[in-house]
């Protein structure tokens, strides 16, 4: 059954040049455990489309749901209780909270999805992403990959089912990349849905899947041309 | 040239862009210089208006006083004023006869028995006197016509105060009855006289004041001919000195029998009242403004600072493409200047807002006939470049420091810009209630220690404002309560009975007191006016002498050190008094009174030992034994009585009882200048919560600006937190608890400024314009709750007003926004 269903879904803007389409008649089904990577040039719809899942945005047409939640149409209310319990952010430039330690930053995730004992469950996450000798390390204190694993621990801290990463190593250098692309991978295999969002065509090889956008349209969706690869063997 | 515009308009868009904390920064630094320059503009008014309201009434320049309860024929008096050696140099002269009273003004059945004085004076004009002249405030003014008449004009003060202006019977001691035709002011009488050394502004609700013919007063007084005061105007280019000498030894030669004083106008208590708070209270305005600019100060430089940050990568690249340093200053320097600007323009409206209220509170509680409010431009110049100078200064520092930084530092982005986290690593490991969450209102307030300390000096600026202001009514309610303490005693509703003259301790009017109904017990006593002085005379001030008899008085006042016990003549002495003179109990100090002879009384400074130390506030308040009064002449002479009624009647009953006793000229109980000095302070209140209002407005804009300007630095940081989940109220809501943590500190910050202000208005202000009664410092429980609820729970409220920003943030956009 898929985690992430969106049917016949389209974004409209409204700018003063007129009604501009980011996302139009988009179909997407992503599936437990599935790692898809949403591939397109700037201002195809991408970023749209990954705020609509993670609820930060509405779309004006279409059904979209996620993990049982319809969000055409959910209240303010259960829009953040949608957020909490069942997506997690990934983004380009980490967003950490400079005040917090990297342990906190991550136990932040725990506390805000509710889970008991965040303390301990941060500490796990945190050496899951090898990162536990740096756990009262302020973000200043890291370098970027370091910040992007304590994001990603963050996210996974949270415990929920989808993992949303927005260009996750548009800011790392490629081994630092590399490195957290296979964060994510593991991630998929370990049953969640993975959502991410990038223009470097050599990362969506590692996806089970790949969809293309173009103009807002999904022009493509389908296994990386030829085969899926481990993310330890990208270049770029 | 070109360059310049440049700039120009660029800062002019920053200025824009932050338009509403611009704004509220120009509020700030407009109420600083509007509180300046409005408060200055009615010093120089008032002190205009004073000098100006002299020379309109043909005030003395000199005044004649006979001794306490001593008269001479006014004819005499007139005489002798004109046998000085040049008398070109006199333009006019006037004899008075001071008589007190007790005035019933009561009406439609309310009660109103007051002490009061009948000031006789020469009708020489359609104005009254031709020196000393009556400003009609009401009713009619007196004329020639009312000489010998029974009309009278009640002092506008004491009118207003009873709402007594326009035609009204009065009854003077019992019997005699007078229409008020109106009512007036004199020049004497500008800041309200009362009577004895307590006497002053709260006079106004207990003293009753009244003009009329001097034959008329005679009569009251039952002293055909008499005179007890002159008033002498001066030739205009004639050395006032020079004629007080003249007068000194022609009244000398003239009247050997009497104890007279010439006294200089500048030299006269209420007189120097007036200019003595005008530079008091100048002095107290000049450390409001400034303390109100001084926060102004601190969020102009916060403001800037912030600014300056958020320009950082601008000036970087700025940097690296070669622009000199001093150039890449000029932008946020004109944004700093423009909000300095703004907030002084708004300043003169607020200052012209303010001295116009301030002046119409002046001049309905202070009247006088010239009342100038001609424009101050010194004083808005002056107002308006401290203000400019303060707030640009602050604000350049941070601007100094952002053009320092090396190119390669300001450019940088990416994760390498995250800043620092300032003092927080000293509190992670401290574990903190509520998770995450929990921590991030105290990290965050210390992730910029400078930042936070900035914000907190600025509001702590306003609440030491507020605690300066209202420990000074705190104080003087301590020192009222503590004199209320000390005056009631063990016998509160006493009343002292004043004499119209001095009889023998066993005379009629004594007599007649102790017969009179609800009187239980009388203690006579003598009551004379005198000065206490340092044995070196380098401290000298005015005393009220009562001579009691201190092992049988219905009241004697309570001793601190010392005793009552003595073998030779000693004087009881207040604190103030001591320590003003610098002595303790055992040393001399010199006691300057009057000593009888033949029909007459002369000066004379004797050396007296200090027996004891007494509680009351007033320095003036002297206490002897009435054994000792022969140290006067005056054995077995008195002039007033302490009386206490009977079980279960109160001062009124007595009041009642003893008001028209023949010979009995006031009776006062013993908490009327403290009821009055406590209606004074209602007066005042309004004054002071409008201080509390400004401070209050003061803290929750500066709060409000921090807020608003770490709302937009923190935008990423609210925007994250959104997208995992946390409602925008739980957003603002740990704003607001890091908006309270550092509002809690501004409060101790601000309880020790204003604790430190009110310890230098107490102890060096106060004492040189108040000099007079001692004030402690007392800060009351209701000013800690105050100061408390405006510099937490008002501070804490502030970043509500971010919540609807934070509400339609658009979290796509702000999450991808790079710096």
């Amino acid at each position: 059954m898929a985690v992430i269903s969106l049917d016949g879904v389209g974004r409209q803007f409204e700018t003063s040049a007129g009604v501009v389409d980011a996302l139009a008649d988009v179909d997407l089904h992503v599936e437990e455990g599935e790692l898809v990577v949403v591939l397109g040039p700037s201002g195809c719809g991408k970023t749209t489309l990954l705020n609509l899942v993670g609820a930060l945005d509405a779309p004006t047409s279409g059904r979209l749901a996620v993990a049982g939640h319809d969000l055409t149409g959910i209240s303010g209310g259960d829009l953040y209780r949608y957020r909490r319990h069942t997506v997690s952010f990934v983004f380009q430039n980490f967003n950490l909270f400079p005040g917090l330690t990297a342990l906190e930053n991550v136990r932040f995730g725990a506390d805000v999805a509710g889970r008991r004992q965040g303390e301990a469950v941060a500490e796990e996450v945190l050496a899951k992403v090898g990162l536990a000798e740096r756990a009262t390390h302020f973000p200043a204190q890291l370098s970027g990959g370091e910040q992007q694993r304590v994001a990603i621990a963050r996210a996974l801290a949270t415990g929920n089912p989808v993992l949303l990463a927005d260009e996750p190593t548009g800011e790392l250098d490629f081994h630092t990349g590399v490195q957290i692309l296979g964060l994510l991978e593991a991630q998929a295999e370990a049953g969640r849905a993975v959502l991410v969002v990038t223009h470097n065509r050599e990362i969506s090889r590692m996806a089970d899947r790949v969809v293309e956008l173009s103009g807002g349209r999904v022009v493509s969706d389908g296994p990386p041309a030829g085969g899926r690869a481990p993310a330890g063997s990208l270049r770029w | 040239m070109a360059r310049l515009g440049l700039w120009l308009r660029w800062s002019l868009r920053d200025l824009r862009a932050r338009w509403l904390q611009v704004a509220a920064i120009a509020v700030v630094i407009g109420l600083g210089t509007g509180a300046y320059v409005g408060l200055s503009s009615s010093s120089a008014w008032r002190h205009d208006s004073a000098a100006a309201s002299y020379q309109e009434l043909a005030s003395h320049d000199l005044r004649v006083d006979l001794a306490k309860g001593t008269t001479v024929d006014a004819d005499r008096l007139r005489a002798a004023l004109r046998a000085t050696e040049h008398p070109g140099w006199i333009e006019a002269t006037t004899v008075r006869l001071l008589v007190p009273v007790q005035v019933d003004a009561s009406r439609d059945g309310e009660p109103l028995l007051v002490s009061g004085r009948l000031v006789g004076v020469q009708l020489d004009g359609p104005g009254g006197p031709a020196v000393d002249a009556l400003w009609s405030r009401s009713g009619r003014a007196l004329g020639p016509s009312d000489d010998g008449r029974p009309v009278v004009v009640l002092d506008d003060h004491f009118a207003a105060e009873h709402d007594l202006r326009g035609e009204q019977e009065l009854t003077l001691g019992g019997s005699v009855a007078v229409t008020s035709v109106g009512s007036a002011i004199s020049p004497e009488y500008f800041v309200v006289a009362g009577d004895g050394a307590t006497a002053g502004f709260f006079g106004a609700r207990t003293f009753a004041t009244m003009w009329t013919s001097l034959a008329t007063a005679q009569e009251v007084a039952g002293l055909p001919g008499a005179a007890d005061q002159a008033g002498v105007l001066v030739a205009p280019g004639a050395d006032v000195a020079a004629v007080q000498a003249e007068l000194e030894a022609a009244l000398a030669a003239a009247l050997p029998d009497a104890a007279v004083t010439v006294t200089p106008l500048t030299e006269q208590r209420e007189y120097r009242r007036i200019f003595d708070d005008i530079d008091g209270d100048q002095k107290l305005f000049d450390v409001f403004a400034l303390l109100v600019l001084g926060g102004a100060a601190f969020a102009a430089f916060n403001l800037v600072g912030r600014v300056v940050e958020a320009q950082r990568r601008e000036i970087g690249i700025g940097m690296s493409l070669g622009v000199p340093r001093r150039s890449l200053a000029v932008r946020p320097l004109l944004f700093a200047l423009e909000v300095s600007l703004a907030g002084v323009v708004l300043g003169v409206a607020v200052g012209w807002w303010f001295g116009t209220a301030l002046a119409g509170l002046v001049e309905r509680v202070l009247p006088t006939p010239v009342w100038d409010t001609a424009f101050q431009p010194a004083i808005y110049v002056r107002g308006v470049l401290l203000a400019l100078a303060l707030t640009f200064l602050a604000a350049s520092w941070p601007v100094w420091r952002a053009v320092r930084v090396t190119p390669v530092e300001a450019i940088q982005v990416g994760p390498r810009a995250t800043r620092g986290g300032g003092l927080a690593p000293l509190v992670s490991r401290l574990h903190l209630p509520g998770g995450s969450l929990g921590q991030m209102p105290v990290r965050d307030a210390l992730r910029r220690p400078r930042r936070t300390l900035l914000t907190a000096l600025a509001i702590a600026a306003a609440v030491g404002l507020l605690v300066g202001v209202l420990g000074i009514l705190d104080s003087f309610v301590a020192t009222v309560d503590a004199a209320d303490v000390e005056l009631s005693g063990t016998s509160p509703e006493r009343v002292t009975a004043t004499f119209e003259s001095f009889e023998p301790a066993d005379g009629p009017t004594v007599r007649a007191v102790g017969e009179s109904a609800e009187v239980g017990r009388v203690a006579p006593f003598l009551r004379v006016g005198g000065e206490l002085a340092a044995v070196d005379g380098r401290e000298r001030f005015e005393a009220l002498v009562d001579l009691l008899p201190l092992d049988d008085a219905v009241w004697r006042p309570g001793l601190v050190a010392g005793s009552y016990d003595h073998d030779r003549p000693g004087v009881l002495i207040a604190q103030k008094a001591a320590n003003d003179l610098g002595v303790g109990v055992g040393d001399d100090v010199v006691l300057r009174h009057p000593v009888r002879e033949g029909t007459g009384y002369r000066w004379e400074e004797s050396a007296l030992p200090v027996l004891g130390v007494h509680r009351d506030v007033y320095r003036g308040l002297v206490f002897m034994d009435l054994a000792d009064a022969s140290l006067m002449n005056l054995d077995g002479i008195v002039n007033a009585a302490q009386v206490a009624p009977v079980e279960g009647a109160t001062h009124e009953d007595l009041q009642r009882s003893l008001f028209g006793l023949q010979g009995v000229a006031a009776v006062v109980p013993a908490g009327a200048f403290i009821e009055a000095v406590r209606s004074g302070f209602q007066q005042i209140m309004g004054v002071l919560q409008l201080v509390e209002v400004v401070a209050l407005v003061l803290a929750v804009l500066i709060a409000f600006n921090s807020s608003s300007i770490s709302s937009d630095e923190r935008a990423r940081e609210h925007a994250t937190m959104v997208a995992f989940g946390v409602a925008p109220r739980t957003v603002v809501g740990l704003t607001m608890v890091e908006s309270a943590l550092v509002g809690a500190v501004a409060t101790v910050i601000g309880l020790g400024l204003g604790a430190a202000l009110l310890g230098w208005l107490i102890h060096v202000l106060l004492p040189s314009t108040l000099p007079d009664v001692q004030l402690d410092l007392a800060i009351s429980p209701r000013t800690f709750l105050l100061a408390a609820g405006m510099g937490v729970v008002a501070v804490g409220l502030a970043p509500l007003l971010t919540l609807r920003r934070v509400r339609r943030m658009s979290v796509p956009d702000t999450l991808r926004a790079v710096e």
